[in-house]
């Protein structure tokens, strides 16, 4: 019976906290800016064969005797050089990049984090010395460089791509929020939760790591954009998404060859890349700013 | 001042152990790619003698564990064999793509540096108001763009178009540069008192260094920002503020300390990677820099350059790494050199 | 400081960054551009820009013409035995080497002796020669192991070093035995020519800077550059901006259609044009299923659109006419052409023994990423393969990765895109190093071809001294692959070089072409007028 209610307790005052956060949140309108766009974003994905106005310029299409045609009405963004509707490219392409930015976030945030704080919160241990200099080791490759090397070993494609670039990135989470939870080791609240004799597990992930979130989340969100650059630059060396996938980032390096002529090949997948960063940066400032005064 | 001396020794010794391991990650990438570098070096059409003498040479025929031999008896005393595309000592190609690669950076790293943080402290101080909204938007086309496109743009404008500034080179074509005493270009200009020189370099230098800065600047504009908003909200600030401390002390004193831990670590890391991540710039400016070089290696399959040069990137990162925890150590006290373990 | 010393301190900084003007030491100065690396050390080099600073830094006995044909340079006259295993070369006296020394015999022998030794750039066309004897100060004899009707284009190949120079700095130890490095550490920076330049400069990967030979023996045009600069890049933006400084005068030839297009809308900057010997070439895999099957082979060639490619794709090159590019003399004009007709392609792929299983074998086409108009003609071929049911995947891979996987038959693609020039300008030389059993595994041969019937055509080929004879078997020896179909012959690339005709007269622009890679860009044939120049630059 009283646990019940302790629970409808805890339900209630979560509901409270989630209204309240919103609150926070919607009233600065470029946190409210970026979810819109998000969810535009996620729209146009999803329903990507439906909204395209040329679905087949993804795919195995060339149409020479109508290449690099300017912005019109009949191609909003205009024709890339084998004669492929941009626009309907960017959709598609716009999954590819979500896809890849995801997969490889989703693949190194867990690990990463997890072993930045084991590492941070048992400074001085063996554990820390361990993780730490593994990390050290790959994060002393420039990542590009890193994701070259892998790269040029396995055959070019988005999938390899995407490996590379997780195997390059993952010890920068694992640093910063190491860095993190070395500084707020030491702070007021997580003493006190010591001295009450809180379970160790119970500090690491409730009280620390909320704390990592704001600055977690924004690295996340920059790391979007980071992940499809550089598989652009993958790309522009011949390594990277096949022909003829519309991933974003090779169409920008692809139609770099082009400018200023034919502008519009790169401009408007640069475009597209930079509103999803955008959107996604716009999100996780408003994420920070709203969570960020809820501590403590 | 002894604690540092110890923190320093320690990190060094740490350090060593992880070079060593980053040789050992990169000879076996290097090693273990398909291919023959020997056969590719040679061309398609020399005899099969002269492939296998080659790779005699190289020892490409031996287990891995025996190559590493090889090599690290080799790069001990300085000589990490020869590179299979410019034929002569890795060590040599090294010495001369380095200082033009430093150089580079150094100017990036003014840029990145001077103008990130400015503008993020100005972003965070104003936030939430049309200035910090302005800048957030511009920093963020910063973050999105890849460098190499910042390049195309302005060799487009400020060279084809305006043609105030120069396209390719270190330096004018006719100039006679002066003795090289570091490699770096501006620095020997001004050490001899070659002021001509040291202005030609700039000129050459100014492109593609913005081009390398404009994404980190924008980066730890944003990093300042997010971390000043974050700080202004936490209860020294309230307290100092409600003793009459003026904004102004709190913000350079109290609050800018703190804030720039998560931009020094970056800033730090950043300029440490625009040496590796440098090659489409150095590309498309013709610049004879260390990490175009490595570019080409990787490509080419020349495996005793690929390994030199992740392994002096390597260095540089350990070495920026340990002055970044210099510095936060000094920024946040409290944080410490890692050598005193908490009161448990 | 104050505010005012501020702004003046600026603006002077302003003023000395923005006023330091281009110096320029040379009167006339030729730039041209190419892809790094170039090794100008003959016995190593063998690329294009390798190819183009040899011939400008040193001497050949024999100098082609623009029909190919061999005219007296360093060596003055020759004659061969009657079996045709004896060359006897008299050469020239009073040529002289870059540090004043005269070229003798010694210098040809060691030239020869250095490079079958070193084995590696040319080397290999030199196989025949048995050995190289020292007659008198100005007579050297080449014995051959069998006769060698192309021995003259072969030559073109082989350039002549200052054995003393050589001589006097070579490292030791090294791995020839008491020759040490045979010099290759010094002649990575420096040359030891006889030739029209000498190197001034040269920081590896950036340029390469030469300077003019005024006492070359044969007197240069005084419109000539005095200073030739070979710039390691080919980014296209780049060599746009530098064309439209005028700080470039001969661009590359891979620059992509719609950088040619920018580039020619630039005052006085016009594309030369010309045929360079190279083709382009759908090379398919013979051993591998399903290209294995001639009838499949052929219904690629009957469906293939070679009209777009010629329209569109790389616009003013011509379709190729069989194995040997049509500039190439050998080549065989008569030499059927496939055009694309699907219904002769749909009934030889139903001839084929895959026809049922169409999805079950996947033609994979592999190019390399450069230069970017390879991927065109990828999509094209794999749109027009869809036409008639047959599945294709592209697979787009630096250079360095292509010869990698053409290296061996398990990982050789079905379908490669390679473009391949001859190594000396006679029909045999494409044909033996295309489709000779000993040029499987090279990024020449994805054929797998493995015909002795083949080997042993082109080896008797070689072997006639005669040159009318060595053509008729040169026009069986075409005919014979065509039978066989073990290629998609898609274009001889026309080599387009955006140029400064507004200031330079480029004698290949103007159709005196010498079909030997490297010999158009000779710069003491290419006049460079300053005075226009200036002009252009107002």
């Amino acid at each position: 019976m009283q646990k019940k209610s302790h629970t409808q307790e805890e339900l209630s005052r979560r509901w409270e906290n989630i209204r309240r956060n919103w609150y926070k949140f919607s009233r600065n309108p470029l946190s409210i800016a970026g979810l819109v766009m998000i969810c535009i974003i996620l729209f146009f994905t999803i329903f990507a064969p439906f909204v395209s106005p040329y679905p087949e310029s993804a795919g195995k299409f060339i149409n020479f005797y109508e290449a690099s045609q300017p912005p019109s009405l009949a191609h909003l963004c205009g024709t890339d050089a084998f004669g492929r509707d941009i626009l309907s490219r960017i959709f598609f392409g716009c999954r590819y990049s979500l896809i890849m930015g995801a997969t490889v976030l989703l693949l190194i945030v867990p690990v990463g984090v997890v072993l930045g704080l084991i590492a941070g919160y048992h400074r001085g241990s063996w554990l820390e010395i361990v993780i730490m200099r593994i990390t050290d080791i790959f994060i002393a490759v420039p990542p590009l460089i890193l994701a070259l090397a892998v790269c040029s070993v396995l055959t070019p494609s988005i999938f390899n791509a995407m490996l590379a670039i997780s195997i390059a990135w993952w010890p920068w989470y694992t640093r910063l929020v190491y860095g993190i939870v070395s500084s707020l080791k030491e702070e007021f609240f997580v003493k006190s939760a010591e001295v009450i004799g809180a379970n160790k597990m119970y500090i690491l992930f409730r009280e620390i790591l909320l704390n990592c979130i704001s600055p977690i989340l924004t690295k996340m969100s920059l790391d979007m954009g980071w992940i499809i650059l550089v598989g652009s630059s993958l790309s522009f060396v011949g390594l990277g998404a096949q022909p003829p996938t519309p991933d974003l980032g090779s169409m920008v390096a692809d139609g770099s060859k082009y400018i200023p002529d034919q502008w519009w090949i790169s401009v408007f997948p640069a475009f597209a890349i930079m509103l999803i960063v955008l959107s996604f940066n716009l999100f996780g400032d408003g994420i920070r700013d709203t969570l960020g005064v809820e501590r403590g | 001042m002894g604690k540092t001396i110890k923190f320093i020794a320690k990190r060094l010794a740490f350090s060593v152990f992880v070079l060593v391991g980053l040789s050992i990650l990169i000879f076996v990438i290097a090693r273990v790619m398909p291919g023959n570098p020997a056969r590719m070096a040679l061309g398609a059409r020399a005899p099969e003698w002269v492939v296998e003498k080659l790779r005699e040479e190289m020892h490409l025929n031996e287990p891995l564990y025996v190559q590493y031999y090889y090599w690290a008896k080799g790069a001990l005393h300085g000589n990490f064999g020869i590179s299979l595309v410019t034929r002569r000592s890795v060590a040599d190609d090294i010495k001369a793509f380095f200082p033009a690669s430093l150089e580079l950076a150094l100017y990036a790293g003014i840029f990145m540096g001077i103008i990130g943080i400015v503008l993020g402290t100005i972003s965070g101080w104003y936030a939430n108001t049309w200035v910090d909204n302005l800048v957030r938007i511009i920093s963020y086309m910063g973050i999105v763009t890849p460098s190499f496109v910042f390049a195309i743009f302005f060799v487009l404008i400020f060279s084809y178009v305006l043609e105030i500034l120069p396209t390719i080179g270190r330096l004018t074509p006719g100039i006679v540069p002066p003795p090289s005493v570091t490699g770096v270009i501006t620095f020997d200009a001004l050490i001899t008192g070659r002021f001509d020189v040291f202005f030609d370099a700039l000129k050459h230098l100014l492109l593609p260094a913005i081009s390398l800065a404009m994404g980190p600047l924008s980066q730890e504009a944003r990093l300042t920002r997010a971390s000043l908003v974050d700080n202004v909200q936490k209860d020294y600030i309230a307290s100092e503020r409600s003793c009459g401390i003026p904004e102004r002390t709190i913000m350079f004193k109290y609050l800018l300390k703190p804030s720039l831990i998560p931009t020094i670590t970056i800033y730090g890391l950043d300029f440490a990677s625009i040496l590796g991540n440098a090659f489409l710039v150095e590309l498309i400016f013709n610049w004879p820099g260390l990490s175009r070089y490595g570019m080409n290696a990787m490509l080419q399959k020349d495996l005793n350059a690929i390994t030199a040069v992740v392994l002096v990137l390597g260095l540089i990162f350990i070495i920026a790494n340990i002055v970044v925890d210099l510095t936060v150590g000094y920024l946040d006290p409290r944080i410490g050199l890692g050598t005193e373990r908490s009161s448990e | 400081m104050s505010k005012s010393v501020k702004i003046l301190l600026i603006t002077l900084c302003l003023i000395g960054i923005l006023s330091f003007g281009a110096a320029s030491a040379a009167e006339r100065p030729f730039r041209t551009n190419w892809s790094w690396p170039t090794y100008i050390d003959p016995a190593v080099g063998s690329d294009f820009s390798s190819s183009t600073a040899l011939v400008n830094l040193y001497d050949t006995l024999f100098y082609p013409d623009i029909k190919g044909d061999p005219q007296p340079h360093v060596a003055e006259s020759w004659e061969v035995s009657a079996d045709g295993l004896v060359w006897t070369i008299h050469l020239r006296q009073g040529i002289k080497f870059h540090d004043g020394t005269e070229l003798t015999a010694e210098d040809v022998k060691f030239s020869m002796d250095r490079l079958i030794t070193i084995g590696e750039g040319y080397a290999y066309l030199f196989k025949v020669i048995e050995s190289t004897e020292v007659l008198d100060k100005y007579t050297v004899v080449f014995n051959l192991n069998h006769p060698f009707g192309p021995f003259e284009a072969v030559m073109y190949r082989f350039y002549i070093l200052n054995k003393d120079l050589v001589m006097a700095n070579i490292e030791r130890p090294g791995p020839y035995g008491d020759m040490g490095d045979y010099g290759k550490q010094y002649l990575l920076t420096h040359d030891a020519g006889s030739g029209p330049y000498m190197v001034k400069e040269f920081p590896l990967e950036e340029y390469l800077l030469m300077t003019i030979n005024t006492n070359y023996w044969i007197p240069i045009d005084p419109n000539a550059p005095d200073e030739y600069k070979m710039i390691g890049t080919c980014e296209p933006v780049t060599i746009r901006t530098l064309m439209s400084r005028r700080e470039l005068e001969v661009a590359d030839r891979w620059q992509p259609v719609e950088a040619l297009d920018a580039l020619e809308k630039i005052n006085g900057v016009k594309i030369g044009e010309f045929d360079s010997g190279l083709s382009y070439y759908y090379m398919v895999n013979t051993k591998k299923p399903p290209t294995d099957d001639i009838h499949f082979r052929k219904a690629m060639a009957w469906a293939l659109d070679y009209k777009t490619v010629l329209d569109k794709i790389f616009p003013g090159s011509i379709q190729s006419r069989g194995p040997v590019n049509q500039s190439i003399p050998g080549a065989d004009p008569t030499i059927f052409q496939y055009q694309r007709d699907l219904d002769k392609a749909m009934a030889e792929l139903k001839q084929s023994k895959y026809y049922d299983q169409l999805d079950k074998y996947p033609v994979v086409v592999a190019f390399p990423s450069v230069p970017a108009d390879n991927e065109k003609m990828a999509l094209l071929f794999m749109s027009n393969m869809a036409d008639i049911g047959i599945k294709v995947e592209t697979l787009k891979v630096p250079w360095a990765s292509i010869i990698e996987i053409m290296a061996s038959e398990e990982t050789s693609p079905h379908v490669a895109g390679v473009s391949v020039a001859p190594h000396y300008p006679e029909a045999g030389s494409l044909l033996e190093s295309r489709y000779k059993s000993d040029s499987v595994a090279t990024w020449e041969q994805n054929e797998w071809l493995l015909d002795s019937k083949f080997d042993a055509m082109i080896e008797e080929a070689l072997k006639a001294v005669n040159r009318e004879e060595r053509f008729n078997k040169y026009s069986q020896i075409q005919q014979y692959i065509m039978d066989l179909c073990p290629t998609l012959f898609i274009f001889d690339m026309m080599a387009k070089h955006p140029y400064q005709a507004g200031y330079i007269d480029w004698p290949a622009a103007r159709g005196e072409v010498i079909p030997v890679m490297g010999y158009n860009l000779a710069a003491r044939f290419i006049k460079v007028y300053p005075d226009k120049r200036a002009e252009l630059l107002k």
